[in-house]
C-alpha cells in the first residue's frame, strides 16, 4: 500500500506553516493521521470545529483549514458540550494532551464521557507536559525522569482507556504513532461513532520525554521504544496484568452504542 | 399612602413564608398593588425558627426592609418573644391561642385564634396558616375572599385545594365579629 | 423573544406577577432570547436554575447542569460561538471559577450573559462585596459590562438587556445580583412580548474569501461567521490579528487590546444610563446601585423633609464607570456620599471622578444586611452638620 503524502493538502492552513512542532514530534503525524482519516471518509476539515485546549498537541487544530477554539489549558470538553448541544449538525473534534485532557482537564473528561456527549476526542499522550518543558503528567511511567521528578516519578500513571471506559465512554482504543494504519482506522471509526469517542495516541516528544526519560533525544530512538513497549490488547489479556504494568497495550477497547446526551431538552436515544 | 407592614413567624414547616408569598400573590396580581416579601436565609433562620416580612403600598415600595410592623402573625412562643419588639404602639397582634400561650403586655390589639385547633378539627393542622390567613382577610379586609381564593389556587397543588378552600373559610368564620382598621 | 427572532409560545410570560426576584432572572433572560443555560447548584442562586431546568426545555433551548463553574463558563461560552444565546449564573464562590472563562469571553468576543448573585463568603447574607471582581478579576486588558439592578423588575429588565448588549458589543455582561433581591418576591410587570427589543446575532455578508473575524468597523465591533461553513476562524485567547492568526507582533496586540477595550469605553454614555433624582438643586448627592438605591432614595425623601437638600444618582451600569455622568452630578454639589453595602469599593471610583474637586463620603454596611433608610439618613445629617 503506498501512502500519499498530506493527502489533503488543502485542508491545512495556508498562512499555518511553518508549524512549530519540534523536529520529530508526534504531533505532525496525528495531525497527518486525522487528515487521511477525513479523507478517506469523505468529510472536510471546512464543515467541522475543532477545538484544541493548551500544549503542544492542542496546536493541532490550528494548523487545520477549520473552525477552531484554542488558548485555555484544560477545558475542552465543556466548548465541546456546549457546541454540540448548539449546532448538533456539525461534527466536533477534541484534540488534546494528555495534560489537558487528564491533569487539569481531568474532572470535564469523565463528565462528558459519562453523559455520552456526541464529539471526538484524540488524546496526543506524550508521556509528559511537553509545551511547558517535560515536567511530569499524570500518564508518565512510574520512575520515570522528568524535568519535575529527577528522583524518578513517585506517582502511579493513569490508564486513559480504561478511565474513559469506566466513566461511560462508548469508543475507546489506544494506538502509538508507530501503528499510523491502525491509528487512522482508528480515528475513522471514533469520527463514525455516535457518542463520545475517544482515540489515544501514545506519542514521541523526542525533545523533552525522549531526552529526560529516555537517555535520547532521537525521535527514532523515542518510536523504536514506543513499539517495543506496546503489546496487543488480545495478547495482553492473556498476561498477568502485573507483567504488562509498564506497557502500551494497543487495540480497540470499546465499541457500543448508548443515548446520547443532548442536553435537558431532548434526552431521548432516539433522538439521532 | 403609608406602606402597611406584616411579619408572619413561627417555626419552619408552618407555612409561614407560603402565608406571606399567599397575600402578597393576592394584593399584586388581583388587586394591582406593589408588594415585597423578604424572609430570614442562612444560619439566621437556623433554630426552626421562621419569619417572612410583607409590604404593601399602593406605589413602588423603596427599602424593602422596615422597623416597625403594623401586624404580627405570630405561631410559636419563641418566635412571638423574637419579634414582638418590632410591632408597632397601636400595632395588631394576632396570635394562635394553641401555640402562643404567654401573651405579652404590649400597647398593641391583642386577638387569639384558635388556628391550630380549628386546623386539626378540619382534620390536618398544617392548614393553620390557612385558617389565619382566612381570619387576616375576612378581619381587615385588604383582600377579598375570592382574590384570596384565587392566589391559592395559583400557588399550591390541586389536591390541598379543598383543605385549604375550607380552612380559609374557618378562618372568615372565627373574624366574624372582628374588625380591624387597617388601609394600603 | 429566541435568537432566532421567533417568539415561542409561553417565553415571555406577559402580565402581572408576584416573584422571587431569581425567578424573574431567568424569566429576563428568556424575554431577551437565551436559549442555553449552564449552571453548578449554589446557593442563593439556584433558583435560577432551577426555573431554566424547567423553563427552557419548554421553549426550545437546552439546560445543562455541568460538573462545576468551569464547565458553566466554557459550555456557555462554547454555546454562544455556535450561534446561541447563552447565560449561566452562581454566587460569589462560583464566580471565582468563572474568571479564567471571562477572560477568553473577552478575548474571543463571545457575547454571554452572567449573573453573580453575591453573597457573604459562604453565607447567604446581602452583600455587594464582589464589584471590584466583576470588573477586574480575570486576567489581561479588558472592560467589561456589569449591570446592577435594585429590583425585581430591573433583575428582570437589565438581564433582558444584557443579551442586547451582549450581542451589540460582542462582550460577555455580567448582571450584579445580590441576595438581597435574588431572594425576594415583588411585582414584576411583564411587558407583551413584542414591547421587548431584542439584539440578534450579526452575521456577516461577506465571504469565506473576503471575510476577517476580527475586522471591525469604526465602532470596533466585528461580525460573525457561522461555525462549520468554512470561515475557518481560530478564536483562541491568544493575540490574535484581524484573521485570527495567533502569531505575536507588538502592534497587531496593542491594536487588538485598543480595539476591544474602546469598543466598551467609547460608548459609556449609551451602555449606562444613570437616573438621577432630585439632583440639580441637591447640596448632598448620594450615588447608589442595586439595592442599596432603595434605603438611599427613602433616605432622600427624609432629607427633604427637613429641608436639607439631599438628592441621588443611581448606577445601573457601574462598569464601565459612567464618568461623564457622576461628574456632572457631582458639579454643583457641596459634597457626596457613596453608598455601598461592603467595606467600601465603589466609592474609590467616585472619589477618582471628584478628583479632589469634592468631598467624597462614605456610607458603607458589610455587615450581610441592607442599609436601612434612616442609617443613609443618619450619614446625610453627619455630612450636612
Ligand atoms: C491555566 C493554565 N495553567 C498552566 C498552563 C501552562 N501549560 C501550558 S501547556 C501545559 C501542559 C502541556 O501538557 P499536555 O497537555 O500534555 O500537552 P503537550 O504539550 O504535552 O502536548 C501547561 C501546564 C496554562 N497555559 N494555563
Amino acid at each position: 500500500m503506498s501512502l500519499k503524502l498530506y493527502p489533503r493538502r488543502e485542508s491545512v492552513r495556508k498562512d499555518g506553516l511553518p508549524h512549530f512542532f519540534c523536529p520529530g514530534c508526534g504531533c505532525g503525524q496525528v495531525l497527518n493521521f486525522f487528515l487521511r482519516a477525513c479523507d478517506e471518509l469523505g468529510m472536510k476539515t471546512e464543515d467541522m470545529t475543532c477545538i484544541g485546549g493548551v500544549g503542544c498537541a492542542a496546536r493541532i487544530p490550528i494548523y487545520l483549514s477549520t473552525d477552531a477554539l484554542h488558548g485555555i489549558h484544560g477545558r475542552t470538553m465543556p466548548w465541546a458540550t456546549g457546541i454540540k448541544m448548539t449546532r448538533p449538525d456539525m461534527p466536533v473534534v477534541v484534540f488534546a494532551g494528555d495534560g489537558d485532557a487528564l491533569s487539569i482537564g481531568g474532572n470535564h473528561f469523565i463528565h462528558a464521557a459519562r453523559r455520552n456527549v456526541d464529539v471526538t476526542v484524540i488524546v496526543v499522550n506524550n508521556l509528559n507536559f511537553a509545551m511547558t518543558g517535560g515536567q511530569v503528567a499524570p500518564t508518565t511511567p512510574l520512575t520515570a525522569t522528568t524535568m519535575t521528578t529527577p528522583y524518578g516519578s513517585s506517582e502511579p500513571p493513569f490508564d486513559l482507556c480504561k478511565m474513559a471506559e469506566t466513566s461511560g465512554a462508548t469508543y475507546v482504543s489506544r494506538w502509538t504513532t508507530a501503528h499510523g494504519i491502525q491509528a487512522i482506522r482508528a480515528i475513522k471509526t471514533a469520527m463514525q461513532h455516535t457518542g463520545f469517542s475517544v482515540v489515544e495516541i501514545i506519542s514521541q516528544c523526542p525533545t523533552h520525554y525522549g531526552r529526560y526519560a529516555l537517555g535520547s533525544g532521537s525521535p527514532e530512538k523515542s518510536v523504536e521504544w514506543i513499539k517495543e513497549q506496546s503489546i496487543p490488547r488480545t495478547r495482553a489479556e492473556k498476561m498477568d496484568p502485573e507483567e504488562t504494568a509498564l506497557n502500551f497495550v494497543i487495540g480497540e477497547f470499546v465499541n457500543t452504542q448508548r443515548p446520547v446526551f443532548w442536553g435537558s431538552t431532548i434526552y431521548d436515544g432516539a433522538e439521532e | 399612602m403609608k406602606p402597611l407592614k406584616i411579619r408572619f413567624c413561627g417555626f419552619g414547616g408552618q407555612g409561614i413564608i407560603l402565608s406571606a408569598i399567599t397575600l402578597g400573590t393576592a394584593l399584586v396580581t388581583k388587586k394591582g398593588y406593589y408588594a415585597v416579601q423578604t424572609q430570614s436565609y442562612g444560619s439566621e433562620a437556623r433554630g426552626g425558627q421562621c419569619q417572612a416580612e410583607l409590604i404593601v403600598a399602593d406605589e413602588e415600595i423603596k427599602s424593602p426592609s422596615s422597623d416597625e410592623k403594623d401586624i404580627l402573625v405570630a405561631m410559636s412562643q419563641s418566635a412571638l418573644d423574637r419579634y414582638i419588639g418590632d410591632l408597632k404602639k397601636g400595632g395588631i397582634l394576632i396570635i394562635d391561642s394553641a401555640l402562643v400561650t404567654e401573651i405579652p403586655d404590649v400597647d398593641a390589639e391583642i386577638i387569639q385564634v384558635p388556628a391550630t385547633e380549628t386546623a386539626v378539627a378540619l382534620g390536618n393542622r398544617i392548614a393553620a396558616n390557612m385558617v389565619l390567613l382566612g381570619f387576616v382577610q375576612q378581619a381587615t379586609g385588604i383582600i377579598s375572599k375570592d382574590d384570596l381564593l384565587s392566589a391559592v389556587e395559583d400557588l399550591v397543588k390541586p389536591q390541598f385545594m379543598d383543605l385549604n378552600t375550607r380552612a380559609i373559610e374557618a378562618g372568615i368564620e372565627l373574624a366574624a365579629d372582628v374588625s380591624l382598621e387597617v388601609t394600603v | 423573544m429566541a435568537s432566532d427572532g421567533s417568539n415561542p409560545q409561553g417565553r415571555v410570560l406577559s402580565g402581572v406577577h408576584f416573584m422571587l426576584g431569581n425567578y424573574a432572572t431567568a424569566e429576563g433572560a428568556l424575554a431577551g432570547g437565551c436559549d442555553f443555560f449552564a449552571g453548578y447548584p449554589i446557593t442563593p442562586a439556584n433558583e435560577i436554575s432551577e426555573r431554566m431546568s424547567h423553563r427552557l426545555p419548554e421553549v426550545g433551548g437546552t439546560f445543562i447542569q455541568g460538573e462545576d463553574e468551569l464547565f458553566s463558563i466554557y459550555a456557555v461560552t462554547g454555546a454562544s460561538l455556535a450561534g446561541a444565546k447563552a447565560m449561566t449564573a452562581t454566587a460569589s464562590a462560583g464566580f471565582n471559577h468563572f474568571q479564567e472563562g471571562i477572560g477568553y469571553a473577552v478575548a474571543v468576543e463571545a457575547p454571554c450573559v452572567i449573573v453573580d448573585v453575591q453573597r457573604c463568603r459562604g453565607e447567604n447574607f446581602a452583600t455587594q462585596a464582589d464589584v471590584m471582581q466583576m470588573r477586574w478579576g480575570t486576567d489581561g486588558d479588558y472592560e467589561i459590562i456589569v449591570l446592577a439592578p435594585s429590583s425585581i423588575q430591573e433583575l428582570f429588565d437589565y438581564t433582558a438587556r444584557a443579551f442586547n448588549l451582549a450581542e451589540e458589543y460582542r462582550t460577555p455582561v455580567i448582571v450584579m445580583s445580590e441576595t438581597t433581591i435574588s431572594l425576594m418576591r415583588e411585582r414584576l410587570d411583564v411587558p407583551s412580548a413584542d414591547e421587548i427589543a431584542v439584539v440578534n446575532r450579526r452575521y456577516t455578508d461577506l465571504s469565506p474569501g473576503e471575510y476577517k473575524p476580527f475586522a471591525a468597523p469604526e465602532y470596533g465591533v466585528p461580525d460573525f461567521a457561522p461555525l462549520g461553513k468554512g470561515y475557518n476562524t481560530i478564536y483562541s485567547i491568544n493575540p490574535h490579528d484581524e484573521e485570527g492568526s495567533i502569531d505575536w507582533d507588538p502592534d497587531v496586540y496593542e491594536r487588538m487590546y485598543d480595539r476591544l477595550t474602546g469598543k466598551i469605553a467609547k460608548h459609556r454614555d449609551v451602555i449606562c444610563q444613570p437616573r438621577s433624582y432630585a439632583v440639580d438643586d441637591a447640596d448632598i448627592v448620594l450615588i447608589a446601585y442595586g439595592s442599596e438605591v432603595r434605603p438611599a432614595l427613602d433616605a432622600v425623601e427624609m432629607a427633604r423633609e427637613d429641608g436639607i437638600a439631599a438628592g441621588l444618582l443611581k448606577l445601573d451600569a457601574v462598569w464601565p464607570v459612567p464618568e461623564e455622568q457622576i461628574a456632572a452630578a457631582m458639579s454643583k454639589a457641596k459634597a457626596v456620599i457613596a453608598v455601598e453595602m461592603n467595606i467600601g469599593k465603589y466609592a474609590n471610583e467616585i472619589e477618582r471622578i471628584s478628583a479632589g474637586r469634592v468631598p467624597v463620603h462614605r456610607c458603607t454596611k458589610n455587615r450581610g444586611i441592607i442599609h436601612s433608610p434612616e442609617e443613609i439618613y443618619r450619614s446625610i445629617k453627619e455630612v450636612w452638620k
